[in-house]
């Protein structure tokens, strides 16, 4: 077995199941007692489409790490009408499904 | 207030009734991880582990991309807490439904609140905050169908064609892209997206692309806000959903007091 799995994916599976645990709980316990400031809720509602920006950037351009042509690109044609399902239905399984099917095609036509 | 009357085992059927969709969903969804996971060479028990221990679905795809891309333990740590960073949003905006529960029912409770689960507390807590039956029968029947969908994609994973398996990592963007746009409606939230999301390809450009993700989570939440404070016409979006958030807030603790 490749001995990363034991000194990489489990110590840090273990430490986000941890620390992800610690941010749910903490904040929940204190989201009971206290109001928090409202600039720090707002920028902290900012922070998930800027992670989640910052995650697709890179995976639909730079798919292999380096820049890919659009029209090379099944990801990208693929991410297309994938962003619409997904803002039209809000439903997380079916725009998944949509996703695989598209990207399918996509390869399939490049 | 009239005083609520909760009968335990009515809560639970209740809670496993609301979790159906949930359930659902998360099914194949885990399914779909257990079967990348296990393509992209990790071991069963180890993708089986992952999903015991975190319960977090997006963090877990990035887990297994981040891994297989030989990123630095310390970054996805960094990378990966910050993606689930969001959910101090979730318990600081539903906490004061659970206002008059036992601490140590708090604590339980937490470990189960997931996007899903909190849309789903969070949108029906107006009208009567959740018992501890009612929610732990809600997030630990939606944590079994997680557990149970990986332990199954884990085990057939190797006999899923090389063509799906290479299809399937497509669900990795579309769920971001899902949870994306779910949310984010304002144009000062797509601005956020969209530096974050220039950030992250310029460091990944420039070699350094660990700090990609961090930079740009913090780089695009900046700017989001600075467009929201500043442009009249979203910051007028945003006050109808402020509006909207405390009325149902000032509902909740009405209701626990």
């Amino acid at each position: 077995m490749d001995p990363h799995i034991l000194h990489q994916f489990i110590p840090v599976a273990v430490a986000v199941g941890v620390g992800t645990y610690l941010i749910r709980s903490l904040s929940l316990v204190w989201g009971s007692r206290l109001a928090w400031p409202a600039w720090l809720r707002q920028w902290l509602a900012f922070v998930t489409p800027a992670v989640l920006g910052a995650l697709l950037g890179p995976a639909l351009l730079l798919p292999d790490g380096h820049l890919v042509l659009p029209w090379h690109n099944p990801a990208l044609l693929a991410a297309i009408p994938t962003a619409a399902v997904a803002w039209y239905s809000r439903n997380l399984l079916f725009t998944v499904l949509a996703g695989v099917v598209f990207y399918a095609a996509a390869g399939y036509l490049i | 207030m009239k005083k609520r009357v909760s009968v335990a085992p009515f809560d639970l059927l209740r809670g496993l009734k609301d979790a159906v969709p949930i359930i659902l969903a998360y099914f194949p969804l885990s399914i779909t991880y257990g079967v990348l996971a296990t393509a992209r060479g990790i071991p069963a028990w180890a993708c089986d582990l992952s999903s015991v221990v975190m319960f977090a679905g997006a963090a877990q795809f990035m887990l297994v991309s981040l891994y297989t891309a030989g990123t630095n333990p310390l970054s996805m740590v960094a990378t990966l807490l910050l993606v689930n960073l969001r959910h101090v949003l979730y318990g600081t905006s539903i906490g004061p439904a659970f206002a008059r529960w036992e601490e140590k029912h708090k604590w339980v409770a937490a470990f189960g609140l997931t996007d899903e689960v909190y849309a789903l507390t969070g949108s029906q807590a107006l009208e009567a905050p959740p018992t501890p039956a009612y929610q732990f029968a809600l997030a630990f029947s939606s944590y079994l169908s997680w557990v149970a969908g990986t332990v199954l994609g884990a085990s057939v994973g190797g006999a899923v064609p090389a063509a799906v398996a290479s299809a399937l990592g497509f669900a990795l963007p579309a769920l971001f892209l899902s949870l994306l746009f779910n949310q984010a409606r304002h144009r000062s939230q797509i601005v956020a997206a969209a530096t974050g999301a220039a950030v992250a390809v310029l460091a990944q450009v420039a070699g350094l692309p660990s700090f990609g993700v961090v930079t740009g989570a913090v780089a695009g939440a900046t700017v989001g806000l600075a467009l929201a404070t500043t442009d009249v016409r979203d910051h007028q979006s945003w006050a109808r959903d402020d509006r909207t958030r405390l009325r149902r807030e000032r509902a909740w603790q009405r209701g626990s007091e």
